[in-house]
């Protein structure tokens, strides 16, 4: 993706101008695949005569699809209401999780004492599939936001956490040095050298943490919601409505699709020097 | 400004009397680093100090800066015993060290927004670009710097708190040969215009020749002073009128001698 960014904006070259058209070229080319998917998969719902419950074709699912769109955005049979709670709850527990998870993984990074303390524990519940505990947080958290949230935040964590920690400790030992010489504190060092250091590894767990909150709100409204994406998918496989299953699944792919590129973009922004640097 | 030769009779800058370093000192087998470093620098001196790779001049360096402890003898800087970095030292970084997601004018302003110098005024920070020629160059990151360029706002950098000394690891030895020679005939200039007193570690012979009022000599581990050289060599030296005085030859062929004497030169 380095390519697509000049390296000195100043005097395009011919070579550079078509190294950075080649890529608006080609950005099409993902769409020819969609395409060609499409007509195997009608092809293949047409000739095969695979039921409709299994596999519904693409002209239905794109109409269960519309017909979740094209609709009044405060009608409970579209997907503006549900999306707009499974969002809210991926948001904040998105918020709360990555928050903690640079508050501890800073902790940890810091004081040997606090590492000493919750590393062991830290790596014991990564390896823990943790969408196994959502019934252990609903009990806790009742059905409503809270247990969206909880289980959110708690997948937001775990790769903030790590991220942080790694980015922070792996600073250069000459920036310390300099820090040093320069008799600065302790928390300068940390917010003037270390947190920036880390932030492009902050960014790639920001990166993973906001699909995995996104994740775990809807996991948390199969075990039983009011409202939400989650809820419904499960009301469209109650009544066996695989093309509903189907459309809503495209929605939270493209849902997730659009968060991805959001923390790209951000990072692109905010971490600019580290595309450049090396 | 510019005193040369160490033979003046005010107290030096910096005194080294006895400096010892031994690395893993509780062990069964300790590594002496430093063994009995003498070495007394006048103010506004430049010193430049040459040795074989691991003869430790990188860590006298370092003790100098208060960056690493020493195991016995007395190091003043100013008069005082140097218990930790001082105000009164800049360090320049072997490779600029800049930071990378700061800008040019906010790494050299860095020394002035952190430590207990955060209040106290220290140099003009655009006059520091304008002597060095980044003055056009204050809100470029470093990226977009050559390699040389980086180094001279690393050089900035360690003159921002407008200290006496200036300690230099190896400034330049990640530069082409080309830059170098700039960068030297830079050094000079600033050596000059500032009055700083410099320490200067090199593997150059030649840079080591070319910018210093006495050359050091150090041997292989364990690092000792086996040669004080004043270099009677008049400033401003350029580079090509020093290449042909016949004192310099005679110098890098004393220093070459005593260099391969110890082992191999880095």
């Amino acid at each position: 993706m380095d390519a697509a960014v000049p390296a000195a904006a100043s005097k395009p070259t011919a070579a550079a101008l078509r190294r950075r058209r080649a890529p608006r070229s080609l950005a099409l080319v993902p769409f020819v695949g969609l395409v060609v998917l499409g007509a195997l998969w009608y092809g293949a719902v047409q000739f095969l005569k695979v039921p409709t419950y299994i596999l519904p074709a693409p002209d239905a699912v794109a109409r269960a699809l519309w017909s979740g769109i094209a609709i009044s955005p405060a009608s409970p049979l579209g997907y503006y209401l549900p999306l707009w709670g499974t969002l809210k709850n991926a948001a904040l527990g998105f918020a709360l999780g990555s928050c903690l998870g640079v508050l501890f993984g800073s902790l940890m990074a810091e004081f040997r004492f606090f590492e000493k303390l919750t590393m062991p524990y830290a790596f014991a519940l990564q390896s823990l599939p943790k969408v196994a505990i959502a019934p252990l947080i609903v009990i806790w958290f009742g059905f409503g936001d809270g247990s969206k949230i909880a289980i959110s935040a708690l997948l937001a964590f775990f790769p903030m956490m790590i991220n942080s920690f790694t980015g922070l400790r792996s600073v250069e030992p000459e920036k310390i040095d300099l820090m040093r010489s320069l008799s600065a504190s302790r928390f300068e060092t940390y917010r003037i050298v270390k947190l920036p250091h880390a932030a492009p590894y902050i960014f790639a767990g920001l990166d993973m943490a906001v699909v995995y909150a996104f994740l775990g709100t809807i996991v948390a409204e199969f075990l039983g919601a009011q409202q939400g994406m989650g809820v419904v998918i499960t009301q469209a496989q109650a009544v066996t409505d695989v093309a509903g299953v189907f459309a809503a699944l495209v929605i939270l792919g493209a849902v997730g699709i659009a968060l991805h590129a959001v923390v790209r973009r951000l990072e692109h922004r905010v971490v600019h020097w580290a595309h450049r640097t090396r | 400004m510019g005193m040369i030769g160490a033979g003046s009779d005010v107290s030096p800058l910096i005194r080294i009397g006895g400096l010892q370093k031994i690395y893993a000192a509780n062990t069964a087998s300790p590594v002496h680093a430093l063994s009995s470093i003498d070495l007394d620098i006048a103010d506004g001196e430049f010193v430049a100090v040459v040795g074989p790779s691991g003869c430790g001049k990188s860590t006298l360096l370092r003790i100098l800066a208060g960056l690493d402890d020493h195991d016995a003898g007395d190091l003043t800087l100013a008069g005082k015993s140097v218990s930790g970095p001082s105000t009164d030292v800049g360090f320049v970084f072997q490779a600029a060290n800049l930071l990378p997601w700061l800008t040019v004018r906010d790494n050299v302003r860095l020394p002035l927004r952190v430590g207990r110098a955060a209040m106290a005024v220290g140099s003009d920070i655009d006059a520091l670009l304008d002597m060095t020629g980044l003055a056009d160059f204050g809100d470029r990151y470093p990226y977009e710097l050559s390699g040389g360029m980086q180094q001279r706002a690393g050089i900035c950098r360690a003159l921002a708190r407008n200290p006496k000394i200036l300690l230099m690891d190896e400034p330049f030895g990640a530069l082409d040969a080309l830059t170098r020679e700039r960068m030297n005939l830079e050094l000079q200039r600033i050596w000059q215009t500032s009055g700083k007193t410099i320490v200067l570690i090199t593997h150059s012979i030649s840079e080591a020749v070319f910018l210093g009022d006495r050359v050091v000599v150090m041997s292989a581990r364990p690092g000792r002073v086996v040669a004080d050289i004043t270099i009677p060599i008049p400033r401003p030296r350029s580079l090509d009128g020093i290449i042909g005085h016949p004192e310099y030859q005679r110098i890098t062929r004393e220093i070459r001698h005593l260099l391969n004497a110890q082992g191999e030169v880095d």
